[in-house]
């Protein structure tokens, strides 16, 4: 008769069950569910119902209501003071655990915590800017190019203001001043922009002395920086001084490619402004800011090419534009859209195909590296490049932890049991788990914030900072980047865990230990091993690239780099410098040239047989005088040298035996008497000599020697000297002296031709420093992960050994059933690993041109690396458990 | 100062309890209530005085057996405390002495009236 139960209205009981106490709720749902049956056998369904209704209704009242908050919520400070002590002391208990997590997390944090410090660093760049938010850089982009230029045409800022209501300010800031500064026989270099007037309205640069407002007006007016400022006046008050300007077209702001041209004096200049650009952190340096209303003078002498109203060459000029308050982005695209529509309709350069103008917010502008940017800086690849190594060794180190503690679940396996009994729920002991990972975390962050002091300045020490100049300097936000950071770290570390030790069932983990399920194994193994194979795909890789950097450093050019100093003439006439240099004791030969061959320049023409039909054919051009064959060690092996600088000299070629075959000859000797005419400019060209080949394109741009032409034609750049002298630098700086002779002014600026060779393969030596790094830093976590469990599983097999031992087992056989599991890993890891990095390597370096052998000798010794790590560690704590004495571990108990 | 507080149906209630001993949970009370002073009591009134009574340390409770027509839950048997105890003794001690102190004229008037 009861089992029909009749039930209440359903939505006042959940209505009821809502809102009622949880104190309270089961002892009154009681009473409510016994008087509604007694009712409903008295009186019908539908009174009962009407009167349950009544009863719930007049339940809401203020004592039985619950309270708003989560009742569990009251006690909250204790339980955190719980959690944290019960944390403090796990890690106190299980000092190795708790130093290997926290070692491995603090590892892979301090790279995490360089790169965030990288961004930071580059983030703080253009902040100074009033209007920043509003500042946009205009982009031009072309059809089929890789990205866009940072560059835009010269008259698109004038443009811009004059027919778009939406632009608040547009300014142009064209580069190309580089050269000497002339004051009171006192000569320093400088380089910069020409700028507008509207200069100082777009940017927030303030000038230390002298109007912005009238500084940039006027022609033949500069603004200089501070540091120049006190180079040549010292204390006196720059403003009002007039300085002679040459320029020497000095690649500004590029400044690695020396050289510069002969002085072109542009004349006098009024300084108008002085400005602390140290003081500000932008992606635009400059010494000077020449007025932009100087130009017209320079184009009248035909010094300058006018820009003014050319919509087709888009690479001389940085456009920065301020939009109004209220605009956004779109509405600037747009405009740029409706002015590239308007403008480039009637255009038909090559250049201007599928012409695109974008806008780049100044922002961006740092981390967002373009084509002819404005200073060297890391391309937004690099720091993905990065990151991914970043996260790789960070979710290594993750890992890890997740690892470790799942393994060790039996250690806590008791507590879990007492505090589910003892009335926590799930929540808090995942928020128990949670908490003590957040603290290791914390604890690693101390801890990597201490190892970033010693990575930080060996980043910044390695030769690619010396172009994109890192300061990393560690602001207090940075410090709350990195607090933050732990504390996702750690959550993501201890989440897995969390939620798996507080899944076990209080009765079968208080009643028998064993039974508790330690994770998957299968899981852990396939963790570890990923972790070993990651190891040995950076060892190989870097072991690989370490061999192509000294492949790159011993490869044979072709020509003799030993002992020969390059010297930048700096425009100085090279016959004088040579006829100087040649009476220094110990130098054997002077030659002179335009570029430095294979350190990345390259000039080239193209060419074809005189009066004939056939294609044009490229070629490189190395301008060079008679002497630079024999100086260099170059061998003729066909026809002769080129002849001395004189009437008609540059009429005749040298080219190398490439060319001799590219231009369709089979025999050098052939070539010898031909006359070829070139494309622009249409000059005859005779060949008079053959060269054996020898590189002059850069090692890693191109596999190709490539054709070459030699031509004597004055236009040089450098002197080459060779010196055979016990005493090098004593030559060096006789030769110095004699510089000064000729010219008092320019600093003697000199080059080993071994070390410029070098230089051009630092790159690659910084590439291997980092990527040597990440290695040690994989392995290294790998390791401790392994030393862990191979700590954690001799901890647990105490007796097991001990009984072993005492039943006869010797040492070596005991240890070699510990490492069983983890000799297993480490085999399947290398089995894996091996072929994958050999595969993954191959891939890229088949792009490489000039690349070392990649034989199985680099995986073989990348493997040996990894097992003899491996080894180690697994060894360490195996042998050391099946020595110990038995008596130990069985006495107890 | 008031030393004891305790309201009119608190009292009620309290001595409810009292008269059920073993017996007092929320059901019972109610109708032991109901039927002995004739009034409705609402499931709601009863259980926020006990809670209010337990509060002020009057009354404790114990959770019981658990019964099928409960649909499984618990009943909540209440007893009276030493406290408790007190507290009805000073307001029956109260009581007595007001009863007492009233002139027997005003109250045969009142029953002559």
């Amino acid at each position: 008769m009861m089992n029909d139960k009749p039930l209440p209205p359903r939505i006042f009981l959940h209505f009821f069950r809502w809102f009622c106490h949880p104190e309270l709720r089961d002892s009154i749902e009681g009473d409510l569910m016994e008087l509604y049956h007694e009712r409903y056998h008295e009186a019908g369904k539908r009174k009962a119902d009407r009167n349950f209704a009544i009863d719930v209704l007049l339940l809401c009242r203020p004592s039985i209501i619950r309270p708003v908050q989560e009742y569990n919520h009251i006690n909250n400070y204790d339980m955190f003071r719980n959690y944290f002590k019960v944390g403090i002391r796990n890690i106190l208990k299980y000092k190795m655990f708790s130093f290997i997590n926290v070692f491995g997390l603090a590892v892979a944090m301090s790279v995490c915590m360089l790169i965030i410090l990288m961004i930071a660093d580059q983030k703080s760049y253009d902040q100074f800017h009033e209007k920043k938010d509003r500042i946009y850089r205009i982009l031009s982009d072309q059809e089929g190019s890789r990205h866009p230029y940072a560059t835009s045409p010269f008259p698109l800022a004038n443009a811009l203001k004059a027919e778009y209501p939406i632009i608040e300010e547009s300014t142009n800031v064209t580069p190309g001043v580089g050269g000497d500064i002339l004051y009171n026989h006192q000569v320093v270099e400088a380089g910069g922009y020409f700028a507008e007037p509207s200069f100082f309205r777009v940017f927030s640069f303030e000038l230390e002395q002298g109007n912005a407002n009238k500084a940039l007006v006027a022609p033949n007016t500069i603004v200089i920086s501070k540091a120049l400022a006190y180079q040549l006046f010292r204390d006196e008050n720059p403003i009002g001084k007039t300085v002679e300007f040459s320029d020497r077209q000095l690649p500004f702001p590029l400044k690695h490619n020396g050289g510069g041209a002969t002085p072109v004096s542009w004349g006098s200049f009024t300084i108008t402004g002085v400005l602390d650009e140290a003081k500000y952190r932008s992606h635009l340096k400059f010494d000077i800011l020449v007025s932009m209303a100087s130009r017209p003078a320079l184009y009248a002498e035909k010094k300058l090419e006018d820009l003014s109203n050319n919509w087709e060459w888009y690479f001389r000029t940085y456009t920065y534009t301020v939009l109004a308050p209220d605009k956004t982005r779109n509405d600037l695209a747009d405009a740029l859209n409706d002015l590239v529509a308007r403008k480039y309709a009637t255009i038909k350069a090559e250049q201007t195909k599928g012409f695109r103008l974008e806008a780049q917010a100044l922002g961006d502008v740092q981390l967002g590296l373009q084509g002819n940017d404005t200073s060297d800086r890391m391309p937004l690849a690099g720091y993905y490049f990065l990151i991914v190594l970043a996260l790789v060794i960070m979710i290594s180190a993750c890992l890890n932890y997740t690892n470790l503690s799942i393994a060790r679940a039996l250690t806590r396996a008791k507590e879990i049991g007492i505090r589910k009994v003892t009335g926590a729920n799930r929540k808090a002991l995942v928020f128990q788990f949670l908490s003590e990972s957040v603290i290791t975390a914390l604890l690693a962050v101390t801890m990597a914030i201490i190892m970033l002091l010693f990575i930080k300045p060996a980043f910044k020490g390695l030769w690619i900072n010396k172009h994109l100049n890192f300061e990393l300097p560690s602001t207090v936000p940075v410090y709350f980047i990195f607090i933050g950071f732990a504390l996702l770290i750690g959550i993501l570390a201890g989440i897995y865990p969390a939620f798996h030790l507080s899944g076990y069932q209080p009765v079968s983990v208080l009643k028998k230990l064993n039974n508790i399920n330690l994770g998957k194994l299968g899981l852990r193994k396939v963790l570890s091993v990923s972790q070993f194979v990651i190891s040995l795909f950076f060892i190989t890789t870097s072991i690989l690239i370490f061999n192509q950097f000294k492949h790159f450093l011993a490869f044979d050019y072709g020509f003799t780099s030993s002992n020969v100093v390059n010297i930048q003439l700096q425009g100085i006439d090279h016959q004088k410098l040579a006829n100087e240099l040649s009476a220094v004791p110990g130098v054997v030969g002077v030659s002179a040239c335009n570029i430095i061959p294979a350190t990345g320049e390259n000039n080239n023409i193209e060419i074809k047989k005189a009066d004939s039909e056939a294609e044009y054919a490229p070629a490189g051009i190395l301008l060079t005088d008679d002497n630079f064959i024999g100086n260099l060690g170059l061998k003729i092996i066909a026809g002769k040298n080129l002849p001395k600088a004189g009437e008609s000299s540059d009429r005749f070629i040298v080219v190398n035996k490439e060319a001799v075959e590219k231009l369709g000859y089979k025999y050098p000797a052939e070539i010898i008497g031909e006359v070829f005419e070139t494309k622009w400019g249409k000059e005859s060209l005779e060949v008079i000599g053959v060269v054996e080949d020898f590189r002059y394109k850069l090692l890693v741009n191109s596999h190709d020697i490539g054709p070459l032409v030699l031509r004597n034609q004055p236009n040089f750049m450098y002197i080459n000297v060779k010196v055979i002298s016990e005493d090098l630098m004593g030559t060096v700086a006789k030769m110095e002296e004699r510089w000064k002779h000729i010219d008092p002014i320019h600093p003697f600026k000199y080059e080993f031709f071994d070390d410029q060779l070098a230089t051009t393969h630092q790159g690659i030596l910084d590439i291997v420093s980092i990527l040597g790094f990440i290695a040690f830093l994989s392995v290294v976590i790998a390791c401790l992960g392994m030393l862990g469990m191979a700590m954690y599983t001799a901890e647990r097999k105490k007796k097991e050994i001990g009984i072993r031992k005492v039943l006869g087992a010797e040492t070596l056989k005991i240890a070699f059933l510990l490492s069983r599991e983890f000799l297993k890993v480490l085999m399947i890891a290398i089995s894996i690993g091996a072929p994958l990095s050999y595969a993954l390597n191959n891939l890229w370096l088949q792009k490489l041109p000039n690349r070392v052998d990649f034989g199985f000798g680099t995986v073989f010794l990348g493997t040996l690396v990894l097992l003899t790590l491996g080894l180690i560690t697994i060894g360490s704590q195996t042998l050391r458990a099946s020595k110990s004495n038995p008596v130990d571990s069985l006495k107890m108990d | 100062m008031k030393k004891y507080q305790l309201g009119e149906f608190e009292e009620v209630v309290m001595l409810t309890v009292g008269v059920l001993y073993n017996e007092a949970y929320g059901v019972s009370i109610k109708k032991e209530i109901e039927t002995r002073l004739s009034r409705k009591v609402s499931v709601g009134a009863l259980q926020s005085a006990l809670k209010r009574l337990e509060q002020k340390g009057y009354l404790k409770s114990f959770d019981g057996e658990s019964t099928q027509e409960r649909a499984g839950r618990p009943k909540r048997y209440f007893s009276i405390t030493a406290l408790g105890k007190r507290a009805m003794e000073y307001t029956k001690s109260t009581r007595d002495d007001l009863w007492r102190d009233i002139p027997k004229i005003a109250l045969n008037l009142k029953i002559a009236g």
